[in-house]
């Protein structure tokens, strides 16, 4: 091995390697992605209903705060003491890391909505529920698609801390490439994977969220 | 535009009910329903590969749903981890460390046979744990120093450190230090004396900082592979403070009477592999960039997954 310079390593890696890998990318995204589809399922209501009743936004929004600042890894530990190890413990945190920008993003993307388009759709006799669905929403939903991206590219960082509690991921690998011979191939290996995730669902969701503006058409 | 918007909220109420309707797990995620077998493995690479093992050994003899618990601390971290039903299998547990750690007993060198079976029992009957027999090798610490270092200083036996202790800079298992019965403390009451410079770090590290004279001597394992690739002399331990470490799997008596194939599958490893096979699965991962994962396979479809030696 030693006669090989980094990248025929990390190609020697992969092609050793693969199907590894690969089940490790697979179960490294879907961590990611239950988390902030919780997130967004509990984030987008809240970010809905304290857009509509404002004095309420700076008590929740200070909460998402506060839990935004605990540091990941201390966070993983203490939801460990109430989940124990493995992956549901991971999953919960990404949760609360993604619920911030959904919730932020969506509140502000309602707010957004000027005051005049409301006005008229209240005029044509919408009711409140007619105004969310087909003005507030679709008119916010660009916005909260950029939430979303924030959240899930911040869930793939953070997944990769979960192999700390077992939780496998591509965090297993860069943990076991610092404890090889010459790891740094390994290291490389978990870690590209990681980063190519992080851009790919960026570019993915940014795409929606263009095609998502309806006043980008 | 429409169409588009149709096409999102399709998509995203698809992905919403699936999760919802798988209820008690996430579809393809493993580890997260309920029946799992979940195979706890420490941060060594020996544990990682025998964690693979018994998974691939399960899902060949076997339909049930495997995960693994990876880069535990320690071996009580993975001891608690069973205790509180975190975790079903510990992948290898050691004889020697939980007779010292766990039960908090001195281990007599001489009586090896009586601790595994006082450790097998006492295993069964306070913890309600199933002490497998073992794979067939034993690990055990043992201090190391490169050939040159032990020609400057003429070691060959742990005791003979004594004169140049202070001197030496050694690389240690983190764990070791801190532990009850086999740690540094009962070392330095033992042997009496002290290192110049102890630097704690991770058990896979400390070959290379041999290798690469960060370090003088090193306290490391007997199966690691590197001991061959780098020539190592290991220290003979003349005082007999190292209790015997033979390698077994421990798991859950709960999980073993939720899933009774468990029981003949983990049996069918019983002596199967000897410490130079250890040595060298040990080192196809820590120098060959192979994965414990594939090692793991490759190593049962070798050996047809043992098929037939069950009884």
């Amino acid at each position: 091995m030693a006669n090989m310079n980094l990248f025929e390593q990390l190609v020697y890696y992969y092609q050793q390697n693969g199907a590894y890998v690969l089940s490790q990318f697979m179960r490294h995204f879907l961590v990611s992605i239950y988390g902030v589809i919780f997130a967004a399922i509990i984030g987008i209501p809240i970010g809905i209903f304290i857009a509509h009743h404002t004095k309420l936004s700076s008590v929740v929004i200070a909460i998402a705060n506060v839990i935004q600042t605990v540091p990941s890894l201390a966070m993983l530990s203490i939801i460990m003491i109430g989940l124990g190890l493995g992956v549901n413990t991971v999953i919960v945190t990404v949760f609360l890391y993604a619920l911030l920008p959904i919730i932020k993003n969506t509140y502000t993307g309602m707010l957004n909505v000027s005051d005049d388009i409301l006005d008229s759709g209240k005029g044509m006799g919408m009711t409140r529920w007619q105004i969310l669905r087909m003005v507030e929403l679709p008119l916010s939903l660009s916005v909260i698609m950029a939430g979303l991206r924030n959240a899930l590219v911040l869930a793939i960082g953070i997944t990769a801390i979960g192999t700390f509690v077992g939780a496998g991921g591509l965090g297993d690998i860069i943990i076991r490439g610092t404890n090889a011979t010459n790891g740094g191939a390994i290291i490389l290996a978990g870690a590209l994977p990681t980063a190519l995730m992080a851009i790919i669902s960026d570019t993915v969701l940014a795409w929606i969220e263009k095609r998502a503006d309806p006043t980008q058409k | 535009m429409k169409k588009f918007k149709k096409w999102l909220l399709g998509l995203l109420m698809t992905i919403v009910s699936g999760t919802l309707l798988a209820g008690c797990g996430f579809p393809g995620l493993s580890g997260t329903s309920s029946g799992t077998v979940r195979i706890a493995a420490q941060n060594t690479t020996e544990q990682q590969i025998m964690a693979y093992v018994i998974q691939d050994m399960i899902q060949h003899y076997s339909n049930m749903n495997t995960t693994i618990i990876n880069n535990l601390g320690s071996g009580t971290v993975s001891f608690n981890a069973l205790k509180n039903d975190q975790a079903d299998i510990s992948s290898i547990r050691f004889t020697g460390t939980d007779y010292s750690t766990i039960m908090g007993k001195k281990v007599d060198r001489s009586k090896i046979k009586e601790t595994d079976q006082d450790v097998y029992k006492a295993f069964n009957d306070d913890y309600d744990m199933t002490y497998f027999p073992t794979y067939g090798f034993a690990d055990t610490y043992a201090f190391m120093v490169t050939k040159q270092t032990a020609k400057k200083y003429h070691l060959k036996t742990v005791s003979d450190m004594k004169k140049v202790a202070p001197k030496l800079a050694v690389g240690l298992d983190q764990t070791w230090l801190e532990r009850k019965g086999d740690g540094y403390t009962a070392f330095q009451k033992l042997y009496g004396y002290k290192f110049g410079k102890t630097y704690p770090m991770q058990i896979g590290l400390v070959y290379d900082a041999l290798e690469s004279g960060k370090m003088d001597a090193i306290l490391g394992y007997s199966t690691d592979g590197r001991i061959g690739s780098y020539d190592l002399t290991l220290l003979k331990d003349d005082k007999n403070f190292f209790p015997p470490y033979n390698a077994s799997a421990v798991a859950n008596n709960k999980a073993l009477k939720e899933h009774p194939k468990l029981k003949s599958i983990l049996n069918r490893l019983n002596g199967k592999i000897s410490l130079k096979t250890m040595q060298n699965l040990n080192y196809q991962v820590d120098n060959n960039l192979v994965e414990p994962e594939t090692v793991a396979k490759q190593f049962l479809e070798k050996h047809n997954y043992f098929e037939g030696s069950d009884k």
